[in-house]
């Protein structure tokens, strides 16, 4: 697994000045795998987003992509391997046309124009952006701003995606579309690690569950079981999503945590047939 | 008594031909918590830019119809990063600033800023210097700025957008305990399962036009769920194909349940 691994954080800490802000964290994401990072505000999700991106350095420990250690790589050059969603998206925003913005990074790694043009294509396909393509990023909303960020992230292809809140304001038809990419991606072997505080999102896309507390990595497992136990999330700053809470309120098996999967046990204790 | 009147108004911002609001009526009253729905791109960030008269005021742009406030408004915006006054270096004075703008005296000013301190919950940062902030530590900072200059309207656009799961419950809560002061409130969000316990009314936008006003039941009905604005427990009620009206909540939900 270590070897196999394309994203790995060993013994990685982290301090803003005197504040220490991630402590001894080690885990390992392969390709394909869909993680869902979570924790409390504060509890340093973003900075180990920042980690991954290459764009701080561990104090202690490594952070390993793929084989290359991020504290040896510049960002531009970590940019052929690792897409990144900032949590405030529009600082990664300046060209004059979300379209142009989308293909600003495979442009700058050097592709022909015509995967140049595949990629950004995808992507903004992907996302449901074409009928923005043409508009200045910073005449859309806030929320489709990010979504252009993350389409940007989509359009280099990378072998490590690492997200921070990429739903935040989003509808629910477009949150769908976040998902359907996310899960593509990883289909193709993207290694997935999604910050979060949107439990329904990460249930109904992601599988697997880190939490931060305190800058500690507090657990490492199965999402939808963590995601039905009130119990061990109250601790750490966290509320199960409503499916979870209805599942367990109306006590259906299996405990669902998916929309989809609540729908079916429903529809089978009631003894009609779901209308998916 | 009316804390906000918008009598038919049409929005366009700068160099558009479409309007981002056409013809909207709404009210709002002290005591009031509005919740706006919607697809992105509906209209409620305008919405909210022309009740808190920064649009067109600041944002440019032509209005028709009227709005009337009768109150002093305050305003969370989407990003609230973009809030920071950029002029403080902890948290304290970045609460500070606006009631140090309205020239109210230091005792008040402490005052304000202590109480909007406590109900945020961030006491704890008081010292700390604002851009070390995490997003939902910013969040709180920037809403308790709004708080500490005591408005009568408070407009919020995404308020839980940076929050943690048991943060966002809590700042749902203070807006109940806001609007039990008689605070107005009006509150842009795609929360939607929080609606149902935090709002009086509801009212759904639907490319910059209001498609229904009613209350929270209003997203347990098949029109909502249809476009995507249903709560989670009606679309899952509807989608195992029990007959409506459809639960709103997980406690709506119990009570129905055989």
């Amino acid at each position: 697994m270590a070897v196999s691994a394309t994203l790995r954080l060993d013994g990685v800490g982290f301090s803003y000045g005197a504040e220490a802000a991630l402590r001894d964290v080690s885990f390992e994401v392969a390709a394909g795998e869909r993680v869902a990072l979570l924790g409390r505000n504060g509890a340093g999700k973003t900075t180990l987003v920042r980690l991954v991106a290459g764009l701080l350095h561990p104090d202690a420990g490594t952070v390993w992509v793929g084989g290359w250690d991020t504290g040896e790589r510049a960002p531009e050059e970590l940019a052929r391997r690792v897409g990144s969603l900032f949590q405030h998206a529009d600082q990664q925003l300046f060209a004059r046309t979300v379209r142009e913005d989308v293909g600003f990074g495979p442009r700058a790694l050097g592709f022909p124009v015509h995967e140049v043009r595949r990629r950004t294509e995808e992507a903004l396909d992907a996302l449901a952006l074409h009928a923005h393509a043409e508009q200045h990023p910073y005449d859309l909303p806030p929320a489709l701003r990010k979504l252009a960020a993350l389409a940007g992230a989509l359009a280099l292809e990378p072998m490590v995606l690492v997200l921070d809140e990429p739903t935040g304001g989003l509808d629910r038809g477009l949150r769908a579309h976040v998902a359907d990419a996310l899960r593509e991606h990883a289909e193709r072997g993207a290694a997935l690690l999604v910050v979060t505080h949107d439990l329904a999102f990460a249930a109904e896309t992601l599988d697997r569950g880190i939490v931060l507390d305190g800058g500690r990595l507090a657990c490492d497992e199965p999402l939808a079981p963590l995601l039905g136990s009130a119990e061990r999330l109250k601790p750490l700053g966290l509320v199960p999503p409503t499916v979870a809470a209805l599942s367990v309120a109306l006590d259906l098996s299996g405990r669902p945590v998916r929309e989809r999967d609540a729908a079916h046990a429903l529809a089978r204790v009631a003894g009609g047939g779901p209308g998916l | 008594m009316t804390r906000l009147a918008l009598e038919e108004v049409t929005f366009w911002y700068p160099a558009t031909r479409a309007p981002a609001l056409r013809e909207v009526s709404l009210e709002v009253a002290a005591g009031e918590i509005v919740a706006l729905v919607g697809k992105v791109g509906a209209g409620a960030s305008t919405l909210l830019l022309v009740a808190a008269d920064l649009a067109p005021r600041v944002t440019g742009g032509r209005l028709a119809g009227a709005v009337r406030r009768r109150a002093r408004s305050g305003i969370v915006l989407p990003t609230p990063w973009t809030q920071l006054s950029g002029m403080a270096f902890t948290v304290w004075d970045e609460v500070a600033f606006g009631p140090a703008n309205l020239g109210w005296p230091g005792h008040e000013i402490a005052r304000h800023v202590d109480h909007a301190l406590e109900r945020l919950e961030i006491v704890s940062l008081a010292a700390r210097d604002p851009i070390t902030l995490s997003g939902g530590e910013l969040q709180r900072v920037i809403v308790a700025g709004l708080l500490a200059m005591d408005p009568d309207l408070v407009l919020l656009d995404e308020p839980t957008a940076e929050l943690d799961p048991a943060g966002a419950r809590s700042m749902w809560r203070l807006l109940r305990l806001l609007a039990g002061e008689g605070k107005a409130i009006v509150v842009a969000t795609s929360e939607l399962d929080a609606v149902p316990d935090v709002a009086d009314r509801v009212v759904w936008l639907e490319a910059g036009a209001v498609r229904a006003i009613g209350t929270p039941q209003l997203l347990a009905e098949d029109a909502a769920c249809d476009d995507g604005l249903g709560t989670t427990v009606a679309r899952i009620w509807r989608a195992a194909g029990l007959a409506p009206p459809y639960p709103l909540t997980v406690a709506d939900a119990v009570q129905r349940w055989p």
